[in-house]
This record gives C-alpha cells, sequence and structure tokens, in this order.
C-alpha cells in the first residue's frame, strides 16, 4: 500500500514539474549533472555573444525588445552593450560596476549595495556556471534531450522581493547559457536570448576596463 | 487677479477659450521613452512605457534597461490614481505623490475647464487651473500655437517646471520635469521601437 502511494507522490511529483515546465521533467541525476556542468564550465574562460532581451508586461499586453552584444570573460567580468532601440552600456568587474547612459557615466562599488552585488553576481555565476552553489537561491533543475532548465528561487529578502524566481536555459550540448528569464512578483518577466554564442572566444581586457 | 495667480504679477485678463489648452494633452496611445532621472546627484536611467488602455486609464511602466520593474502606476481618466506595483526603495508615501503629481501635470488629466482661466503676462498666455493644493500653469506664445512651459505652483511659489515638445501625432517627442525646491530632475526621449522588433 506503501508502495503505491509512494509511486503516486511520485508520478504526481512529476507531472507537476511537467506542467510547470512543459517539455521538461525533474533531472534524473542531479549529481551527474551538477559534475558535468561544473567541468565542462571551468574549460570556459570566455564567451562573445549578441543577445535580445524581451521584456514581457502582461496586464499592459505589450513587449520591450531590446538588442546588443555580450562580453563574459573569467573571472567574473561581463560587458553588455545595448545597441537597439536605445545605447546603453553595463560593465561588470569584479566588485566593481559601470554604466554608460548616453553622456552619463556612473560608477558603482558593489561592496556599497548588498543588492547590487547579488544581481551582478547572478549574471556572473551564469556564465562561470557557479549558479548552481549560490546560497542566495534555492535550485531546482529540470531537463528535456536538448536542454536544462536551472530554476533559481530567491532565499534572501532583498531579492525575494524583486524575483519570484529566476530560470537559467543550458544548451546540454556545450553546458553554454541559451536564456536567462528574470520573473517578477507582478507576473511581467524579462528573458534575455543569447545568439551567436562563441566560447572562449579572444576576448581583449580592455573591454571589462573601469577607470 | 493675484488671488487666481499668486506666484505670476502683474498679469492681464484674457478673453481666449481655456480648452485650447486642450490640444497640448498627449494622447499616449502608446509610447516608449528612454528616462534618465537626476535625484539628490543621484543619476539613474531606464526604459517608460505609456500605454492608453481599453477603459481610457493610462498605464506608466518604469523599468531599468536590464527589465527589472521600478514602478506600475495608472492614471484613471476621472483623475483617480492607483499603485499596481513599486520597488520597495521608492515606496514611500512623498516619493509617490510628487511622481503622481508630476505625470498627472504632464497627462493633463486633472484640469478643470470649469474653474480655470486664462491670462496674459509679457506675451504670453497662461492656463491656469487651480489644483487641490495650488495651481497647474501651461503657458504658450501669444497665438497659443506653441507650449512654452508647464508649472506645479504652491500658493506660493513655483515647485515645478515642465516641458514637452516635438509632438508626433499628439505624442511628444521630449519631456521634462524639473523641480525647484529640491534636485529631482526627469528627462524623457521617445524611442522609436520598430527598429529592434
Amino acid at each position: 500500500m506503501n508502495r503505491v502511494i509512494l509511486t503516486i507522490l511520485i508520478l504526481a511529483v512529476g507531472f507537476a514539474a511537467q506542467a510547470q515546465y512543459p517539455g521538461y521533467s525533474p533531472v534524473a541525476d542531479l549529481a551527474k549533472f551538477k559534475t558535468e556542468f561544473s567541468v565542462i564550465t571551468q574549460k570556459t574562460t570566455s564567451v562573445k555573444s549578441d543577445f535580445t532581451q524581451e521584456k514581457n508586461l502582461a496586464m499592459l499586453s505589450e513587449k520591450i525588445i531590446s538588442k546588443g552584444n555580450f562580453w563574459f570573460k573569467k573571472d567574473s567580468r561581463v560587458r553588455m552593450e545595448y545597441n537597439q532601440p536605445f545605447k546603453y552600456l553595463m560593465i561588470l568587474n569584479k566588485d566593481k560596476v559601470y554604466v554608460k547612459d548616453g553622456q552619463k557615466e556612473n560608477k558603482v562599488s558593489t561592496r556599497s549595495n548588498k543588492l547590487f552585488q547579488q544581481i551582478n553576481k547572478i549574471m556572473i555565476d551564469c556564465m562561470q556556471g557557479t549558479m548552481l552553489s549560490n546560497t542566495d537561491f534555492n535550485t531546482r533543475v529540470f531537463e528535456n534531450r536538448n536542454s536544462a532548465l536551472v530554476e533559481l528561487s530567491p532565499v534572501t529578502k532583498g531579492l525575494k522581493e524583486l524575483f519570484r524566481s529566476i530560470n537559467v536555459i543550458v544548451d546540454k550540448k556545450d553546458f553554454s547559457v541559451s536564456s536567462i528569464e528574470m520573473k517578477e512578483l507582478s507576473g511581467d518577466n524579462t528573458i534575455i536570448r543569447f545568439t551567436n554564442k562563441e566560447p572562449n572566444a579572444n576576448i581583449p581586457d580592455t573591454l571589462f576596463i573601469i577607470n | 487677479m493675484q488671488g487666481c495667480s499668486p506666484v505670476h504679477k502683474q498679469m492681464q485678463s484674457e478673453t481666449k477659450d481655456v480648452r485650447e489648452i486642450q490640444k497640448f494633452r498627449p494622447v499616449f496611445t502608446v509610447a516608449l521613452y528612454k528616462a534618465t532621472v537626476d535625484v539628490m546627484d543621484n543619476h539613474l536611467s531606464g526604459l517608460l512605457l505609456i500605454k492608453k488602455m481599453p477603459d481610457s486609464s493610462t498605464r506608466m511602466v518604469f523599468s531599468n534597461e536590464m527589465g527589472l520593474s521600478f514602478f506600475d502606476f495608472e492614471f484613471t481618466a476621472n483623475g483617480n490614481f492607483k499603485v499596481y506595483s513599486i520597488i520597495k526603495k521608492m515606496n514611500k508615501r512623498s516619493v509617490i505623490k510628487t511622481l503622481q503629481h508630476d505625470f498627472e501635470l504632464v497627462l493633463m488629466n486633472k484640469l478643470d475647464n470649469a474653474a480655470a482661466s486664462v491670462r496674459s503676462n509679457d506675451r504670453l498666455l497662461y492656463f491656469i487651473f487651480p489644483q487641490d493644493k495650488g495651481y497647474n500653469y501651461y503657458i504658450t506664445d501669444a497665438g497659443a500655437t506653441e507650449l512654452i512651459r508647464m508649472e506645479r505652483a504652491s500658493h506660493k511659489k513655483v515647485i515645478v517646471e515642465g516641458i514637452m515638445k516635438k509632438y508626433s501625432n499628439g505624442i511628444p517627442d521630449t519631456i521634462g520635469i524639473s523641480h525647484k525646491t529640491f534636485e529631482f530632475n526627469i528627462g524623457l526621449k521617445r524611442i522609436e521601437r520598430n527598429a529592434a522588433e
């Protein structure tokens, strides 16, 4: 009898996960996934990519789409350059953030702003493959034949006030990040999709300099 | 005369129809703006989406460039205001009230023509609309062909100055709001969205 109940529970959990993320089921061997993910991402020292960002405003039935270029280089350096339909540059370099908005430049030390530091860490973690060990989140991993879906649910107060979850889609072929979806409490979400990815591209350090 | 316009002195009465100012009322079907905000030595930027909803209310959603929403406001056609969401750091009564009044000056959604008057001074027309506290002024050239500036004033002084320029199909390309009593400036520049979509 207990075995029957257990089977029903396992099936119910499985169906619930599939209902939550159609086409995905909970990853069969999480330890194996973590090991593979860690081994391959450790070999990735840089990523060059294009990106398309889509913000969906559910209640307004509107989308805001922007495009740009993305660079990541170990350790902890990211450059995001928005080109369309506006110009905006953001450089993350370890614990520093540089923002150029039109002619205005802004430098922020993430040490002085914990929330900024946590958001900064999400982006770096996604690229460095260390998101599975980020203690700011509870992590669940789902998969299908081609992709893994890493669901990051915030546990810290500041992040919980901003995000319902952050879902990262990883291409199982090379364990590179295909997209990052930030789900807000309001039901709105923002998806950043990475295309034309070049892992281990030769990226000059000068792209990440914050004077 | 001073009772109607205490912050602008020596103005003449005008016979101009007060409803003429309505031609400068923006018609936000849907518009996206690049927004910059300078407040007390802090600079932040983002995107402001303004959309007229089927129920005739106007929604304003301000987010940063990476998509994180700062606030979502609703201004109804009959002058009511609702906060759908706002991040904790901005969730202060004084901040919300300031933004509400600033955007009402732009939306021109709380203008009671019956209580309004038109006056002139130095070849400018002043369309004066009493508010709950103070006045909203819409200042045009002598022919009321160009909106020179907008003002929100208390009974004693001008609190906010604003501009709306370069209208296209009823939507201004440039909007500026500048507070006179403390450093708080909002700049909006319309973005053509088709380029990316």
